[in-house]
């Protein structure tokens, strides 16, 4: 894998500050926990920058990531998720109709809800991968697992996700 | 190739679990070939395949939250390495950084100044003595009778909080309400003639930096 230049913090907090929070929030459902995770992890980040050897950059960031959420379940002792709030705070584009916005607000819901009913292995590879965009090597980096566990779990993950997703896609 | 048992010897061997990675486009070489011919013939995989494929439109349907503006205001800026700076807390490898941005960083120099100003408030305040022991000497009469030095003592104790305290009342009474800044000036005051007694030097307000 090519050797990427190593970034500045203030690059990753930018470049990756949103991506963190959604993988954190999908994984969790609890915005509170998202933004504390973010927080956590450009901590870590800031700390282990100097140290860190070029390589990848983005396999690196998201083990950073992945050990964070871990550290933060075991220190919680996995408290139950409380429900979403107010559905998505969404990003659309401009002047989405408000039954556009309804309308994505609840397919994110329900999808979210269904999420959380994964066990969690599934749910972080397939979070990372269709949320995040990670590829199935930079899974296999965060994780620490080889790519064809990797594959299991997305596989299985997608497979649980649709058949507890009721309405038609 | 895809008569019953062959598709059934097919699936065991784990051409259904590929199906994600095809669909991803992970796939390559032999594993890619061995699913690409297999697939068209067999509906048990093809079902399959659109199965995944509405899971993961699902997925990749829900949108990109915003973070929230509190957290992406503190981005780039210190945020608990300033207390840690200030106590000498930091590791060896983070004070360089720390000090490399607060050079550049005229947001967090005042966030330290900030934080340095109520340490400083903090730290003024008088030690006072802690309640109860009245209680104390009470209950000890009552139940078993003490040395007369004991008794002693635990009177000068509770003559110097008195003590104390008063004059903790009499001297906050001249700064009320609380100023954060005269006690700043305070503490500098007293850094300037007792040694040892320290404050942070290096990023007051107008301050040149190392």
């Amino acid at each position: 894998m090519a050797e990427e230049p190593t970034p500045t913090w203030e690059d990753v907090a930018r470049r990756y500050g949103r991506k963190i929070y959604n993988f954190a929030y999908r994984l969790t459902g609890n915005p509170h926990d998202a933004a504390d995770l973010v927080q956590e992890v450009l901590l870590r980040v800031r700390k282990g920058l100097g140290s860190y050897t070029p390589g990848s950059f983005e396999g690196w960031l998201w083990r950073i990531t992945r050990n964070a959420f871990l550290d933060d379940v075991r220190m919680r002792r996995r408290r139950p998720v409380s429900p979403l709030p107010d559905g998505d705070r969404v990003a659309f584009g401009a002047s989405p109709s408000p039954d556009e916005v309804l309308a994505g607000v609840r397919l994110s819901d329900d999808i979210q809800q269904v999420l959380l009913k994964i066990p969690y292995e599934f749910r972080e590879c397939v979070v990372l991968c269709d949320v995040v965009g990670l590829t199935y090597d930079e899974i296999a980096m965060a994780i620490d697992s080889p790519v064809g566990t990797v594959r299991s779990r997305i596989h299985r993950g997608r497979k649980l996700l649709r058949n507890l997703l009721t309405w038609p896609i | 190739m895809a008569n019953l048992s062959g598709s059934d010897l097919t699936h065991a061997r784990g051409i259904n679990e590929l199906l994600s990675a095809y669909l991803d486009g992970e796939l390559q070489g032999d594993e890619l070939e061995r699913v690409v011919e297999h697939i068209d013939d067999c509906a048990k995989c093809i079902h399959e395949f659109h199965q995944l494929k509405e899971a993961r439109t699902a997925l990749r349907l829900m949108p990109m939250l915003e973070a929230p503006e509190w957290l992406l205001a503190k981005v780039g800026h210190l945020d608990s390495e300033l207390s840690a700076y200030l106590d000498a807390e930091l590791t060896t490898a983070e004070v360089p950084m720390v000090i490399d941005h607060l050079r550049e960083c005229a947001r967090c120099r005042d966030e330290l100044h900030l934080v340095d100003t109520a340490r400083t408030a903090v730290r003024s305040m008088p030690r006072a003595e802690p309640p109860g022991l009245l209680h104390v000497i009470r209950a000890g009469r009552t139940k078993r009778k003490h040395s007369r030095w004991m008794v002693v003592a635990a009177s000068a104790g509770v003559a110097a909080a008195v003590v104390l305290t008063l004059g903790f009342v009499s001297s906050t009474s001249q700064f009320d309400p609380v100023d954060l800044v005269s006690f700043s000036d305070r503490h500098i005051a007293r850094a300037s003639v007792e040694s040892g007694f320290s404050i942070f030097p290096a990023f007051a307000p107008g301050a040149v930096l190392p």
